[in-house]
């Protein structure tokens, strides 16, 4: 399984354009940075510039929202270009992306349509093959396994047959790739779906999946807006997500983690005290 | 077609619709909780259109302000959705449909100043290239039918009935002086031509005249020298443009081409 050899006792973090500057002149310790993989995509330019500085002194994951690999419709071969051409400049330690769609053909248009977010699919056989299908496309193309993360949904569908444990885990066992496991996603499901005890549900959730399959933990904030939560990205880890944080660690050991925020940007310094945190928590991990 | 297909299309259909509505979507929430989910998705295409045309449109998105470009932004998502998973790479007909726009009358020349601003978002985005300084002698060696120009990647020309590189002058620097010499130039009905190139990595638009233009659509192109040269107008002095094209990175190299 995917679980990579980057030094696992210090997470990373989401390296956003508000930070750049900061990040290269102090060079914190991290385990890694993370970057969109499509904010790249250009031929050149100062993102670019930024990415290959940063390259230097860490590992980089390369982690996309725009492969869309639920998509009935397919991946898109530009975009599957673009990533391919991306990793050999950068050579990742990790490539992820996300359960879901985006691509769909659109009534009296010619081009398939991109609609450039997280959209849900369901957890069917049908669902399950087209994702199987695109993830396999994917990797072979780029010579590699990747990491597909588990979202957070605003949808579910009424036809829904599989636990979403078990969709990853036949997803992972059909394809070689690995889970990236958002464990923030799974709590915002859970606040959404109006669960009697989200903690627990979370708890039960990571229980259920493989040991074996998890090869990167995802942390963010999330915040409620009148009658939804929303993965927002935008605020610090909450407790009830560090508390299914630290419940993950004790099944699946040190794993890869990362701190996200992307909206509301802070301060550097907050986000390196949110890595930190996570980084003790992952000592731990090993040194139980 | 399949049944996930089929819920695919109509998902992304629901969220271009002029109102969320689910009553066509089973699901496992109730329908009102369904209802505020898809809110969230279209909040979410509404806030991404917003953001990724006002990082390629900064002087559009100046002039009619940050809300009624976001309100142009939901419009054009409609109308000329994404096609790729790159918003850095959508807004291609951003200015053409805005010269269009009925509601936008009162800024004539929004449309040009779109053309602008994609041709500076193009330009920052654009393969970076080293001066290939040797290349530079074949203007002595060599026959200058045998020899094309290699320009920047990213170099763009535009000529508008406005005074399009003022206005973006003025909205970058937020200068008064800067706008009252813009109520001039519209007054005044002067156009300008524009050269895009990269100073560092930043986009700059150099205004240029009529000959500048001209001999840069030929080089652009592909014709050779000797024909850029025979074709140019009178006024055009090679020299001096050489000297401006080394200092500003305009010019990149010169190819030599045998038949």
């Amino acid at each position: 399984m995917p679980r990579t050899s980057v030094a696992a006792q210090r997470a990373g973090i989401g390296l956003r354009q508000p930070h750049y500057a900061e990040v290269m002149d102090r060079a914190p310790p991290l385990g890694f940075v993370e970057v969109h993989s499509e904010n790249f995509f250009a031929d050149g330019g100062a993102a670019l510039a930024v990415l290959h500085a940063a390259r230097e002194r860490y590992d980089v994951s390369l982690h996309g929202v725009g492969l869309a690999l639920g998509s009935a419709a397919g991946v898109d071969p530009w975009h599957l270009d673009r990533l391919a051409r991306l990793a050999q400049r950068v050579e990742p330690a990790r490539v992820s992306d996300h359960a879901c769609f985006a691509r769909a053909p659109r009534a009296g248009a010619a081009a398939v349509l991109h609609a450039n977010d997280l959209l849900p699919i369901a957890f069917t056989d049908e669902a399950l093959d087209i994702l199987s299908s695109n993830v396999t496309q994917v990797q072979e193309r780029l010579r590699r396994t990747i990491l597909v993360e588990n979202l957070s949904a605003y949808l579910s569908f009424a036809d829904d047959a599989i636990a979403e444990p078990q969709f990853f885990a036949q997803l992972c066992r059909r394809t070689g790739c690995g889970m990236l496991l958002d464990v923030n996603n799974i709590m915002v499901n859970a606040l959404n779906l109006g669960v009697a005890n989200p903690l627990a549900h979370c708890k039960t959730y990571v229980d259920a999946l493989p040991l074996e399959i998890v090869g990167e933990i995802h942390l963010a904030g999330y915040c409620e807006a009148d009658d939804i939560v929303i993965d927002d990205h935008g605020s610090r880890v909450r407790p009830d997500v560090w508390s299914v944080y630290a419940h993950a660690l004790n099944r699946f050991g040190s794993v890869p983690t990362l701190v996200e925020w992307d909206t509301d940007v802070p301060a550097l310094q907050v986000l390196l005290d949110e890595a930190e945190r996570a980084s003790r928590m992952l000592a731990e991990a090993v040194a139980a | 077609m399949n049944a996930e297909a089929q819920r695919q299309r109509q998902l992304v259909a629901l969220l271009l619709a002029e109102r969320a509505d689910t009553a066509t979507l089973a699901t496992r929430e109730s329908a009102s909780r369904a209802l505020r989910g898809l809110q969230a998705y279209r909040a979410n295409a509404d806030a991404s259109a917003a953001r990724a045309l006002g990082t390629a449109f900064p002087t559009v998105q100046a002039l009619v302000g940050v809300e009624d470009f976001a309100h142009l932004a939901h419009e054009f998502w409609r109308f000329d959705p994404p096609t790729r998973g790159d918003l850095g790479d959508w807004g291609d007909a951003f200015a053409s449909w805005l010269a269009e726009h009925a509601g936008l009358s009162q800024w004539p020349y929004l449309g040009d100043c779109a053309r602008l601003d994609w041709a500076m978002h193009c330009c920052e985005r654009a393969a970076d290239a080293a001066l290939d300084a040797d290349s530079i002698a074949r203007l002595g060696d060599t026959d200058p039918a045998q020899l094309r120009l290699r320009l920047a990647p990213g170099l763009a020309v535009l000529s508008s009935r406005y005074p399009i590189a003022m206005i973006l002058d003025a909205h970058r620097s937020g200068d008064d002086a800067a706008f009252d010499a813009v109520r001039d130039a519209l007054n005044a009905e002067r156009g300008e031509a524009v050269l895009v190139s990269r100073d560092g990595w930043r986009a700059v638009a150099t205004p240029i005249d009529t000959a500048t233009l001209d001999w840069t659509r030929r080089v652009q192109g592909g014709v050779d020298l000797a024909s850029a040269m025979q074709h140019a107008d009178s006024h055009f002095d090679f020299t001096a443009w050489l000297a401006s094209a080394l200092s500003s990175g305009w010019l990149k190299g010169i190819d030599v081409v045998r038949d």
